[in-house]
């Protein structure tokens, strides 16, 4: 790892966090807010689907569990917007939890039945927000936004995506380097021999799934408050779980680079497709993307080019 | 004979069952603190499943297990192997996608010695690597490797948990004939510098003749008998389940 790597990260932070000083479109400011907020969904999928290699295909739930409950708790509470956006914090705890619940009985197993039950389970958390009242039902819930022009607000939740990107990111950075990373390193080459190595399987792939449900339930929050009003279909839809695997493994699963690259690049597809295409053809297209990644590079983009570049 | 002390490793009536099959059926054994054991039978004697009833991997269904005084029967295989229970497989089984230092820093991070520190785990790996005479290929991958050298690697993956018990499962199959005489050396120097015992199953009579003080034989998931090298090669029984009853009369 070269030397000037860190010292090159933080200009690039501070750059971006001073992209608003020098007055850009509200545009260009909710799109970079929504390529921190893929950057983090992909990049904490990565510390169970791409560490350990087990795939989850319903990580929107924990996203739209941590938007739901940052809605609820801003209605019930009445909470003013700095709190609402604090209020994401304890959100993410929450999608954590049920993150713990689901994944304890089908990561104490081996094999695919994990990814069969978070796909199901995306749909059921799905079908029951749209039908229970208390969590706004069909019609969805409407929160209080700030009482500053459009601009200063957008910039504010900018930030704090920012934020927690370079959070989500500096875990994902130490957990790669950590005993932990190497434990789920070794789950995903061989489970048997990983545990006759003493690795403890179960307990760390537990502790990857629910670490990485907790970072898009606070990303959700802050999402649910962006958008003042959220629904059920703007986060829970399975296009977004779909899209999140398939970013981190477009990039490169297991690698700490390979699923910021992988969001980042389609986030802008999916800004070109959802200005130009129908949501149907734009999953189509995902569709295709996906037996196209998995079959030529399905260790990602990175290694691809890495083997190219001899 | 020695003191109950003195016994690693024992088993009492263990038996296995895959659906109607009896892999091993009440089989007794003890493996003494600092000696090298053989396990030797026919194929589909239930050798390999005898160790993945130790290893922790398979149940058994009936009898119990001893590490030392600890009962292990029901613990999990991570539990085993911190406890300092290491293993090879017969069929090599490297973690493919790591390099070979980081192969083995993964059993010195969460083995015995428990180093925390990634730093130090690999200069213990390194170290392990050295030992097994793979260090000048540390960086590669385990599938760059020639088959004489991944069993090497399987060795090194098992003594970076720094066992007190090593399972050697048939390390010298497949080997020409220098290549087994280095395999038998290292043996021999594991128990040495790592004062580690050694149960191995092993077709190879060289290297069994060489290296064990006691064999242990298994036939049809039944304990033949067990006793030294010269003893059970010239059992009539044993014999008479490696080639046919007609030799065993002589």
């Amino acid at each position: 790892m070269n030397k000037y790597y860190p010292a090159a990260l933080a200009i690039l932070i501070i750059l971006l966090a001073a992209f608003p000083a020098i007055g850009p479109e509200v545009y260009y400011l909710s799109f970079m807010f929504s390529v921190f907020m893929y950057v983090i969904l992909a990049s904490s999928w990565n510390f169970i689907g791409g560490y350990a290699g087990y795939l989850s295909f319903g990580h929107a739930a924990f996203f739209g569990i941590g938007a739901f409950a940052t809605a609820k708790m801003a209605t019930v509470f009445q909470l003013p917007p700095l709190l609402t956006m604090l209020a994401s914090i304890p959100a993410g705890g929450i999608a954590a939890l049920i993150a713990l619940i689901v994944g304890y009985p089908c990561l104490k197993i081996r094999g695919p039945y994990f990814s069969v039950v978070t796909l199901c389970f995306a749909f059921v958390v799905d079908l029951a927000v749209k039908n229970i009242e208390y969590l706004g039902g069909a019609e969805g819930l409407w929160m209080k936004f700030m009482d500053l022009p459009e601009k200063t607000a957008r910039t504010i939740m900018y930030e704090a995506m920012l934020l927690l990107m370079v959070i989500t990111l500096a875990a994902s950075w130490f957990l790669g380097r950590s005993r932990f990373g190497t434990g789920l390193t070794a789950i995903r080459s061989d489970e048997e021999v990983a545990e006759t190595m003493a690795v403890p399987t179960a307990m760390l792939k537990i502790k990857a799934f629910v670490l990485s449900a907790f970072f898009p339930g606070v990303a959700g929050g802050l999402f649910a408050y962006y958008l003042g009003y959220i629904h059920a279909d703007a986060v829970f839809s399975i296009n977004i779980s779909i899209l999140i695997v398939l970013m981190a493994m477009f990039g490169g699963g297991g690698t700490w680079l390979g699923p910021i690259i992988g969001a980042v690049i389609l986030t802008v597809v999916n800004e070109g497709l959802s200005t130009f295409a129908q949501a149907e053809i734009a999953r189509i297209i995902y569709g295709g993307l996906f037996i196209v990644v998995t079959i030529f590079m399905p260790n990602g983009i990175i290694d691809f080019f890495r083997k190219r570049g001899g | 004979m020695d003191s109950t002390e003195n016994v690693i490793l024992s088993g009492k009536k263990i038996t296995k069952r895959f659906g109607g099959l009896t892999a091993l059926s009440e089989v007794d054994f003890d493996v003494r603190r600092g000696e090298i054991v053989g396990l030797i039978g026919p194929n589909g004697s239930g050798k390999t499943t005898l160790f993945n009833v130790i290893s922790g991997i398979y149940d058994p269904e009936n009898g119990d297990l001893f590490f030392g005084n600890r009962k292990i029967t029901s613990m999990s295989p991570h539990k085993r192997a911190c406890l300092g229970i290491g293993r090879t497989f017969q069929i090599v089984r490297p973690l493919a996608g790591l390099n070979l230092i980081e192969n083995v820093a993964t059993g010195v991070l969460y083995g015995r010695e428990k180093k925390t520190g990634a730093r130090e785990a690999r200069e213990r790996a390194l170290e392990i690597l050295s030992f097994t005479g793979l260090s000048d290929r540390a960086s590669k991958l385990p599938g760059e490797l020639i088959l004489e050298d991944r069993k090497r690697l399987e060795i090194a993956r098992a003594l970076a948990l720094h066992p007190e018990l090593l399972l050697l499962d048939e390390v010298f199959a497949g080997l020409n004939k220098t290549e087994i005489g280095a395999a038998i050396d290292l043996t021999f120097r594991i128990r040495e510098e790592y004062g580690t015992t050694i149960f191995m199953i092993e077709h190879v009579m060289k290297a069994i003749m060489s290296t064990c003080s006691r064999i242990i034989v298994l036939n049809f998931g039944i304990k033949l008998t067990e006793g030294s090298p010269d003893e059970v090669a010239n059992h009539p029984e044993v014999i008479s389940a490696y080639l046919g009853g007609a030799y065993a009369k002589c």
